[in-house]
């Protein structure tokens, strides 16, 4: 297998965003420490709480990055929450944006492939998720983008076992964080 | 004679096992001989009918075997015998278990033994025996090898060829495991150099190991101990050297995870035993292909052991005494790996850095010289690139790297409390550095956790220098510390830890002022959400800082002083303060602050926490009684019951560590003023109270404020050791009239919860039989059945039979049993009687006031005897029980009582109580389902087979019913949502692809929906469930 980027950068992953380590949001009283057990379920109201971008962000910061299996697409910068965006006349569009780490990276369809993957069986079916390499950032920019969006490339690479295989590994560490 | 010729006359026929006992008892005895049995045995051994030799022969070997040494003489004659024996075809296997018998006597000579080696390599064809047969010439010569040793030496050659082709090719895991300890001895005490070569073929020839043994195998040989003999061999010989490191190599390049694994635990004992010259030899080789398993890692443990054997390689080139000289210029092998990482460390951002660096730090463990020789390059080009202003951006990993070599110098081996640190010569610059790298946010977590390997190596830093590390790190606390994450917050808060463990004095002396002084003297306003943040930050660091008996003591001085004064302000009346719920927040906070830290020290048994009994209690009490006094009803900071909470939680921390006579004088006061309306005696504080106030909080007039610090009470009672006796002419009249008081006076539960304590504590402590059979007798229980009543009190009258029946069941006492049949006769009562039914539950369950550090009687294996009981009477309620109304009152019972033991005490049921259990996920209440479903959570496990088939018989109602109760749309509550998915998720890992595989399109189909779930909380578990659920395949 050709390698494309033997030695990338590595960059340090932010936390998961901060949980409110003191208090129940917006409150005034600290925590009670021995109310931590059933913390996790007091707020029973079910007052909707929206997907944002850093629960999209959540999603696929630990897929694992294919020719860099011990490493995140987090960790090389291929993915951020700031390249996530939603549409502002349309809340159910999402654009994902990623870097590939170097402009001639073989491996940008299969990452891109992998978000997509990660994205269609994780979100709610209502959302339509564009995926994009970032301007620039690769030699064949405009083919990447337009077979990372056709519904039945997408499919058609999902029936090749060996792929799949391949990226259900990738994928297995997305969950593994929190 | 005669008798021994009918004995084996009748043995030829029966094949006994009698005959060969009684042939031997009659030797034992001296009544017979050995050579009585030749005789008698003559016309077998040499009859011309195979069959009859073979029985012959064969029962003489029987006797040898059984007989006592002593009996057993002229030996050579039998050896000669049993030798000759060999070459024919027909009583070959009878006479090798002869000469294995033979063997082991101690009168055995040495000539015998050379000729019973000679007669098997000469008779013995190895390969027309089977393994039980090969096994016995195994045994032989292992016997001989032990005990006539020197006499196989003599053999030279012949023995040594002879043996070679004897074990060649041989399979058999048992067999295997004696040649392999045969040719250990051979290879290290016979001449052997003539006939490596054959040794390494009939020894590497099996490496590596990859037997499986089979299930139920009867001798029960693993792949471990074939492993531990197979490398016993491997490196008994320095000769093996050679011949052995190419094969080595081409299983760590070819080999499976497994293989390179055991590749390189056998290259850790064997590179020290071939020597330094092979190691020197074969240096680039070796080190090549274990970097590749370094920088390209399979996965991690393999990484882990490449590294430890490339540090033993270092050692076995490095470590010989010529390398022992600490300042012999280093060439060869660490020179040039050395260099390779170094070169990879000029670019510290890469994602080789992280190996390099972890191979430098490895080699810090090696030898003195390689360790010193590494450190000199390493160090001093990580500092040249940290200050190299090119290299700005990198300053973060650079640090990274350099802490880790900080940390590798520390735990290096080599290091010793004789031996100044490896680090000493570069300390300033080091140190210049880190202080530097604090001060930048992307680096300062590195610079802290660098410094925290400098501060925690021995001898490395002087006190003057630890003080410069604390005023650098208080240097942080000058910004915003809301800024700093949480891991920041970590490591400065375990850097300023490892300094007071050395040098205390520098944090109390410059960093908790510094704390002290940023926390506000008045509220910050419900707005200023970054100002609350400020404090908790501020109070986090104090309570983790504030262990340590001094700076503890500093904690409360300051903390109480500053509650004083947030509750009670001088020169303002609340009045003036518009909204008091910010400054109640803020006092509270302190209180948590306060609690958190002595809850720490209790845990840590320290021993300074009883003083406090004397030094903070009366504070807390001053304060809550002064300001409940004053109120008349208006709202005043400290009388809001979540502060009289944490204070009451403080009482019992601090109370519970006291002895017995101090807890006795403590209580004595107590009284004095809950019951004798003396405030004073239990406080101690400028509050001063008003003339006129009465405090009688157990009153039926009291005023709720008042009522409320019955909590402080109750807190006080619970931490009493059994000893103690209350301060009152009779114990069951006061407990009578505080269970009068909770059922009919509390105002609120927590006032209720809190006298159900004090009762129940009381009574598990100081039983009093009186006020039980006063109890079980009028059967108190039965007015919780008075419809007359409110619901409220009856379900109270339930509560503190509840806890009653707790304090007795823990202790097991003997009326417990009664008790709780009263609770069940409860169950059919329309009203109650699922009160009654969660109640059993809660007998059990583990809470925080009959405890063990609360000084509560408690007898093993309460719970598990409990349930023996009430478990199989629950089930049965449960599913014969009349009326439907019963049997649902019996399957809470059941949800609440499972929910409260530990596992293993219903496990062995579970195949009766799954369909009870999905029953009761049908119950209209979300919190018996949520036990329920926590339960299931609970005994699933995906490595016990038995709960698997259980699930498995059950899964398509399971998957039903968990599918149900996770959608927004049916079920309201979001725990129950959340463990539902939970289930879900664990549901693949427990039942077998084929039982589900119908439901899978069904399933991920319906998860789909969840993953719109209005909680974010809810929809990770979603995600994760539905992930599981498309890797769930055949």
């Amino acid at each position: 297998m050709e390698v494309f980027n033997p030695n990338p950068t590595v960059f340090a992953p932010t936390k998961s965003h901060r949980v409110a380590q003191f208090a129940k949001p917006h409150s005034l009283w600290l925590n009670d420490a021995d109310s931590d057990q059933e913390g996790e379920y007091e707020d029973e109201s079910n007052e909707v709480e929206a997907i944002d971008q850093d629960e999209i962000f959540e999603l696929i910061r630990s897929i694992s990055d294919p020719e860099h299996r011990s490493m995140s697409l987090e960790q090389l910068a291929v993915v951020s929450a700031p390249q996530i965006t939603f549409d502002l006349k349309f809340p159910d569009r999402v654009t994902v944006e990623f870097t590939p780490t170097v402009p001639h990276c073989g491996m940008s369809t299969f990452i891109g492939l992998s978000i997509r993957v990660r994205l269609l069986r994780s979100l709610p079916e209502r959302y339509k998720i564009d995926i994009k390499v970032k301007p620039g950032s690769h030699q064949s920019e405009h083919a990447l983008n337009k077979q990372l969006n056709d519904k039945e490339r997408v499919a058609a690479a999902l029936e090749n076992p060996a792929l799949l295989e391949v990226l259900e590994q990738c994928l297995s560490t997305a969950s593994l964080n929190a | 004679m005669d008798s021994i010729q009918r004995l084996v006359r009748t043995w030829v026929a029966s094949g006994r096992q009698e005959e060969i006992q009684e042939t031997v008892g009659a030797i034992s005895a001296g009544s017979a001989s050995l050579l009585d049995v030749v005789k008698a045995l003559g016309e077998y051994l040499t009859a011309e009918e195979d069959e009859l030799r073979n029985k012959g022969v064969d029962f003489l070997s029987l006797v040898i075997a059984a007989c006592p040494s002593d009996k057993i003489n002229r030996q050579s004659v039998l050896v000669q015998f049993m030798c000759g024996k060999l070459e024919d075809t027909e009583t070959v296997i009878p006479a090798l278990k002869g000469l294995n018998s033979l063997v082991v006597q101690p009168a055995l000579t040495s000539p015998d033994a050379v000729d019973v080696v000679k007669a098997l390599f000469m008779h013995v064809k190895m390969r027309a025996l089977v393994q039980s047969q090969r096994f016995i010439v195994y045994s032989i010569i292992d016997s001989l090898v032990a005990k006539h040793r020197e006499a196989l030496k003599t053999m030279g050659n012949e023995f040594i060829t002879g043996y070679v082709s004897l074990a060649e090719g041989e399979k058999d895991p048992r067999n295997l495991l004696v040649a392999f300890a045969i040719a250990r001895v051979l290879l290290i005490e016979f001449d052997v150099k003539h006939y490596i070569e054959q040794l390494f073929n009939i020894t590497f020839c099996y490496f590596p190991i990859t037997f499986r043994p089979p299930p139920d195998d009867p001798y029960g040989i693993t792949t471990e101990d074939l492993k531990k003999a197979l490398r016993e061999c491997l490196d008994a010989t320095p000769a093996f050297g050679p011949l052995a490191i190419p094969l080595f190599l081409e299983k760590l390049t070819a080999g499976s995870p497994v293989t390179k694994r055991d590749t390189l635990q056998t290259l850790d004992v064997c590179l020290p035993v071939y020597g330094s010259l092979v190691a020197k030899e074969n240096a680039r080789k070796l080190w090549n292909t274990l970097k590749l398993e370094i920088f390209q890692p399979t996965d991690p443990e393999t990484e882990s052991m490449a590294l430890h054997t490339t540090q033993v390689l270092v050692q076995t080139i490095y470590g010989g005494p010529t390398g022992a000289a600490q300042d012999q210029e280093i060439e060869g092998l660490a020179k040039d790996a050395c260099e390779d990482c170094l070169k990879i460390l000029k670019e510290p951002e890469k994602s080789q850095a992280k190996p390099a660096t972890k191979v430098l730090c490895a080699f810090v463990s090696t030898t003195p010289s390689v360790s010193k020789f590494t450190l000199n390059q390493a160090v001093p080009h990580l500092i040249k690139l940290f200050l190299n202003p090119d290299e700005i951006q990198n300053r973060a990993p650079t640090l990274r790297l350099l802490a880790d070599l900080i940390h590798a110098a520390r735990q290096s081996p080599l290091q010793d409390s004789a031996t100044p640190p490896a680090l000493l010569p570069y300390k300033d610059e080091v140190l210049g550095v880190l202080t530097v790298g604090l001060t930048n946010v992307s680096s300062s977590l590195n610079a802290l956790d660098g410094l925290n390997g400098m501060v925690t190596t021995d001898n490395l830093l002087f006190d003057d220098e630890l003080g410069f590390v604390v005023h650098n790190v208080n240097e942080l606390f000058t910004k915003d510390v809301t800024e700093h994450s949480e891991d920041v917050s970590d490591a400065i808060l375990s850097l300023l830890a490892s300094v007071s463990a050395i040098a205390p004095r520098h944090v109390s002396e410059t960093t908790l002022p510094l704390l002290f002084t940023s926390l506000p003297d008045i509220a910050p306003p419900r707005t200023a959400e970054s100002e609350r943040l400020k404090y908790w930050t501020t109070l986090s660091f104090l309570k983790r800082l504030c262990i340590q008996p001094d700076l503890f003591e500093m904690l409360v001085i300051r903390l109480s002083t500053k509650l004083d004064l947030i509750c009670v302000p001088s020169g303002t009346t609340l009045q003036d303060v518009p909204d008091p719920e910010p400054v109640a927040a803020y006092a509270h906070s302190i209180l948590r602050t306060l609690a958190d830290a002595v809850a720490k020290k209790v845990e840590l048994d320290h021993p300074d926490v009883p003083k406090y009994v004397d030094r903070l209690l009366p504070c807390l009490f001053n304060l809550h009684m002064y300001s409940a006094l004053v109120s008349n009803g208006d709202y005043l900071v400290a009388t809001d019951p979540r502060l009289v909470s944490v204070s009451a939680e403080i009482v019992t921390l601090v109370l519970q560590t006291a002895a017995a006579q101090k807890q006795e004088q403590f209580i004595k006061s107590l009284f004095a003023a809950y019951l004798d309306g003396l405030p004073q005696a239990v406080t101690e504080g400028h509050h001063k109270f008003p003339e006129d106030a009465v405090f009688s909080p157990l009153a039926s007039d009291a005023s709720t404020l008042q009522k409320n610090l019955i909590l402080l009470f109750s807190a006080a009672l619970v931490a009493l050791h059994k000893e103690v006796a209350l301060p009152v002419p009779e114990e069951g009249l006061f407990l009578d009239k505080l269970l009068q008081w909770s059922v009919n006076q509390a105002d609120n539960k927590l006032q209720n919860e809190a006298s159900e304590h004090a009762i129940s504590s009381v009574l598990n402590k100081r039983v009093e039989e009186a006020f039980l059979t006063n109890k079980l007798e009028s059967n108190w229980l039965a007015r919780a059945t008075d419809t007359g009543l409110a619901l409220p009190i009856r379900r109270r009258v339930i509560l503190a039979w509840a806890w009653m029946t707790k304090a007795l069941q823990v202790r097991s006492h003997p009326s417990a049993q009664r008790f709780t049949d009263r609770l069940v006769e409860l169950f059919n009562d329309s009203d109650i009687g699922w009160d009654a039914a969660r109640a059993i539950g809660q007998v059990v369950s583990t809470d925080k006031v009959l405890t063990k550090r609360n000084h509560a009687v408690i007898k093993f294996l309460y719970a598990q005897k409990f349930s023996n009981v009430m478990l199989p009477r629950i089930i049965e309620g449960a599913k014969s029980a009349g009326e439907p109304r019963l049997q649902n009152a019996y399957l809470v019972a059941l949800t609440s009582l499972i929910k409260s033991v530990p596992k293993s005490a219903y496990l062995h049921q579970m195949s009766s109580l799954m369909p009870l259990l999905l029953r009761g996920l049908d119950l209209p209440d979300s919190e018996i389902r949520a036990n329920v479903i926590d339960t299931l959570l609970a005994v699933a496990d995906p490595t016990a087979k038995s709960s698997s088939n259980i699930v498995s018989e059950h899964a398509s109602s399971l998957v039903a019913t968990m599918l149900k109760n996770c959608m927004v749309r049916e079920m309201p509550s979001v725990r129950v949502r959340v463990i539902a998915l939970r289930y879900l998720a664990v549901l693949p890992s427990l039942v077998k692809y084929d039982v589900l595989h119908p439901q899978k399109a069904m399933v991920l189909r319906e998860l789909a929906k969840t993953l719109d779930d209005p909680k974010r909380s809810v929809r990770k578990e979603a995600v994760e469930a539905r992930t599981n659920w498309y890797k769930y395949s055949g």
